[in-house]
């Protein structure tokens, strides 16, 4: 055996074609053929002379235009191609690869036929896709699943109000025994309705909540500014289709930390939402701008557009509602910008939208700057009300002065029924607008406002309340009623300024136990959140222990308004850092600080931080050191307002002080 | 007989090989497999009065894990763009390989197919972006190979404007 004969089986074995090219797509084989060869150019190979392979197999024609450049110029990169897949003559696919090569003088084409490599690859390939489909599919059901359960929560709880506020009315009528005993089967049944739903919307929520953590390892913290820059450049294609140039805004410092409290899928979701927005309104020639702000302890992020600007019928709000379309140019089912609204505000951030002086719009959102994990939000007594704590017995509630507000005509008349039932003088609103009104006109204890309301919410009607509070001794006792009754949305309900929440549908025994504790609220001189939290007397006091040396005083207060901001940063910056014992040691200087002005929770706060520190757990610390500042700008406020209203006296004025500042916490109204 | 090339370009999944089987055999699966390398099949149509052999490559989808050849368009007549109804992402990859078409063989006729018509209940396209490629002269095709919906009219569609 010849080493000549013995390289063909070798060739034969390893299912290689070894072909001389001869020109015009012809080939001359230079070995015997393997068996897959013949199964796919059977006749071609039996023919005599040439084998014409190129008219047989358009790929090996287009294959070999990338030979023929190789072999013009030797020496240049190996030139191989992909598989490409030939069938047989009955039909069997057969993957087949090419190798150009340059040997002695000859053009040859090396052709084989990588089976077993080819089926790993389809595996591997058909896994990786699959896998990226599912996850496609995972996150369109989420962003259904979280308006289906917004929507839920809302529109399901109104007429089980309606029904509870009639039954607990009609239990008040006088009707025979009989009525009574299906009025209490009646209402029986109303409440394990409310509780299934409850439960239900529980569970639904809480596995959304599951898959959306799924694959972030337990961390809720993105850069917004990556997302960003990656859901540009998936739009890139489609901003220069419609000729509308996409930028960065020149004002962002991209080596900047851009870390905010989100899920990276959802927040380039909304990115690619508002700059899909932005392009259905910008002309071609023109540019949208993306841009991102550092506000502290929050990151706006926002998308500019030169378009005509926001529509002169659409309040910002209204568009970020629920099937909200633009007039021109309009979206598909107006959810985009509803799906931006609610991921924001379950984030714990806000989001709006203004009409630029010169041209466009910009809608922006702000999220929460990520300091480390993030807290999970204090349960709220709806929610011991969900998992079924036991219910307190009504309290007696002395009259009160009540504004009730809720767009649901029904839900309004039975409550405000039901209330002055019980005794309580009730003045009624329709609306968030008129509940403002109504409120700057009269006295109230206690503002009940339903939470989705057409033309102001619940929420900006109490933030617009506590606004002119500002200043004030005394304020109302605030309380939202609302079919969105997660703890998060809780949590940004008291933020908005709101005492309690009462989650729909509500009981008037529910009601009743909350009236109840805005009295005990009001009894304890209840200091309003965003009133100064250093009572007058605290001020005296401290007076006092200076020896009533004013001056002194002031000397105080100044370098504590000098020092605590610095201290305040020096714990975020701590807490940024992953530094326990930065945090336990600035709060525990920052401590020592407040109590000298007697900030009784803001001294219980740093103590707080302090221990966390100490105990080397800085989980909890982002969520104290907001609830810290809040106190802080309260004390500083009022440190401020003492600063600014009291010229340096002598002793013997001192007792004077007091009587205006007495004076000053009465109410205006 | 002319014989024009044709080139299937776009995501992957969005149902490329399910289109051509479609119009060569009549035949569809709804199981997805995808496609590695390239599937050549040809067809013999008639378009005003013309006998015309359709060569159909049948490309890859384009993704982070293959990455296409653009010498494949050599010699093409014309290309089908499929995007998938159901996933906005993919007309977005199919406007911007239309862009890296023309960059690199210049402007040859292609149209626009959005496939899986058949679940147009799901589908979470743009009507403002499919009205603004119609109004830039996009030909553009709702499709859905399993019904068998829009597939002729693209494959002929596309001959004609080859065809001139």
């Amino acid at each position: 055996m010849n080493m000549a004969h013995v390289l063909q089986e070798f060739l034969k074995e390893m299912g290689f074609a070894l072909l001389e090219y001869g020109g015009e797509g012809s080939f001359l084989p230079l070995a015997e053929l393997p068996n897959w060869f013949s199964e796919i150019w059977d006749d071609a190979a039996n023919a005599s002379g040439g084998i014409p392979l190129a008219q047989q197999s358009p790929f090996l024609e287009n294959f070999l235009l990338e030979a023929e450049e190789f072999w013009n110029s030797p020496g240049s990169a190996a030139c191989q191609s992909e598989t490409w897949i030939e069938r047989s003559h009955s039909g069997r696919e057969i993957p087949v690869q090419a190798k150009a090569l340059f040997l002695e003088g000859k053009r040859i084409v090396a052709l084989f036929s990588p089976v077993s490599q080819f089926r790993e690859q389809v595996k591997i390939l058909q896994t990786a896709r699959n896998s990226l489909l599912d996850h496609e599919r995972l996150a369109r059901e989420i962003q259904k699943k979280e308006i289906l359960l917004h929507c839920i929560v809302h529109d399901l709880s109104q007429p089980l109000s309606v029904m509870h506020v009639a039954m607990d009315s009609l239990s008040q009528e006088s009707i025979s025994e009989r009525s009574r005993q299906f009025l209490t089967l009646g209402k029986h049944a109303s409440g394990q309705q409310e509780t299934m739903i409850r439960q239900i919307l529980q569970t639904f929520s809480d596995d959304l909540s599951v898959s959306l953590d799924a694959g972030t390892e337990g961390s809720s913290s993105s850069d917004l500014f990556d997302c960003a820059r990656k859901t540009m450049s998936s739009l890139e294609p489609v901003f220069q289709a419609k000729g509308v140039r996409l930028a960065v805004s020149s004002t962002i410092n991209p080596a900047a930390k851009w870390l905010v409290v989100a899920e990276a899928s959802r927040l380039q979701r909304i990115f690619a939402n508002l700059l899909e927005n932005a392009l259905r309104y910008t002309p071609a020639g023109r540019r949208v701008t993306i841009g991102a702000e550092d506000e502290g302890d929050f990151l706006k992020a926002y998308v500019d557009d030169e378009g005509p600007g926001l529509p002169n019928d659409l309040r910002p709000e209204q568009i970020f509602g629920l099937f909200m379309k633009g007039k021109q140019s309009g979206g598909k089912a107006g959810l985009g910008l509803y799906f931006c609204r609610i991921t924001v505000e379950r984030w714990g951030g806000s989001i709006g939208c203004v009409t630029l002086p010169e041209r466009g719009s910009r809608f922006w959102f702000r999220l929460p700057r990520a300091t480390g994990q993030v807290a999970r939000s204090s349960t709220s007594a709806l929610d011991s009300r969900i998992s079924g704590a036991p219910k307190r017995a009504p309290l007696a509630v002395r009259p009160l002065r009540i504004l009730l507000a809720d767009d649901q005509e029904d839900i309004r008349t039975l409550t405000a029924y039901q209330l002055k039932r019980n005794g309580h003088k009730v003045v009624t609103a329709k609306d968030g607008k008129q509940a403002l009104r109504t409120f700057g006109t009269s006295t109230f204890d206690v503002v009940l406002l339903d939470q989705e309301m057409p033309g102001m919410t619940g929420d900006e009607v109490a933030r617009a309340i506590r606004k002119t509070e500002v200043g004030k001794k005394k304020c109302v006792f605030l309380v939202a009623s609302t079919g969105n009754t997660t703890s998060e949305d809780a949590r940004q309900l008291k933020q908005a300024g709101f005492d309690e929440v009462l989650g729909k549908p509500f009981r008037m025994e529910d009601l009743s136990l909350l009236l109840a504790s805005s009295q005990a609220s009001a009894s304890e001189t209840r200091t309003p959140s965003f009133l100064p939290a250093v009572p007058d007397a605290g001020i005296a006091a401290l007076l006092e222990r200076v020896g009533g040396d004013e001056k002194l005083l002031k000397r105080m207060i100044q370098i504590f308004l000098r020092d605590t901001p610095k201290r305040l940063a020096g714990i975020a910056a701590a807490i940024r850092r992953k530094s326990p014992d930065g945090v336990a040691s600035i709060a525990h200087a920052l401590k020592g600080s407040v109590s000298i002005f007697g900030a009784e929770e803001a001294r219980k706060l740093s103590q707080e931080l302090q221990e966390l520190g100490r105990s080397c757990e800085l989980s909890r610390a982002p969520e104290i050191l907001a609830s810290l500042k809040e106190e802080i700008a309260k004390l500083q406020a009022n440190l401020r307002g003492y600063a600014n209203q009291t010229p340096a006296r002598s002793e013997s004025n001192h007792n004077k002080r007091q009587r205006p500042s007495r004076n000053r916490g009465k109410r205006r109204r | 007989m002319l014989q024009k090339k044709i080139c299937m370009l776009g995501s992957f999944a969005v149902g490329k090989t399910s289109l051509v089987r479609r119009f060569v055999e009549s035949i569809y699966s709804d199981v997805y497999q995808t496609t590695v390398g390239v599937k050549i099949d040809k067809k013999n149509v008639q378009i005003n009065e013309k006998q015309v052999s359709l060569v159909l490559w049948d490309i890859y989808g384009e993704d982070d894990y293959q990455k296409m050849r653009w010498t494949y368009l050599r010699g093409a007549s014309g290309y089908l763009l499929v995007a998938d109804g159901t996933r906005k992402a993919t007309l977005e990859k199919a406007v911007s390989m239309e862009q890296r078409v023309r960059d690199e063989v210049g402007a040859i006729p292609f149209v626009l197919v959005i496939n899986k018509s058949d679940l147009i209940r799901d589908w979470e396209l743009d009507p403002a972006l499919e009205s603004h490629l119609a109004a830039q002269g996009w030909c553009i095709v709702r499709s859905s190979a399993k019904t068998g919906e829009g597939v002729e009219e693209s494959f002929s569609l596309l001959t004609r404007k080859m065809l001139g």
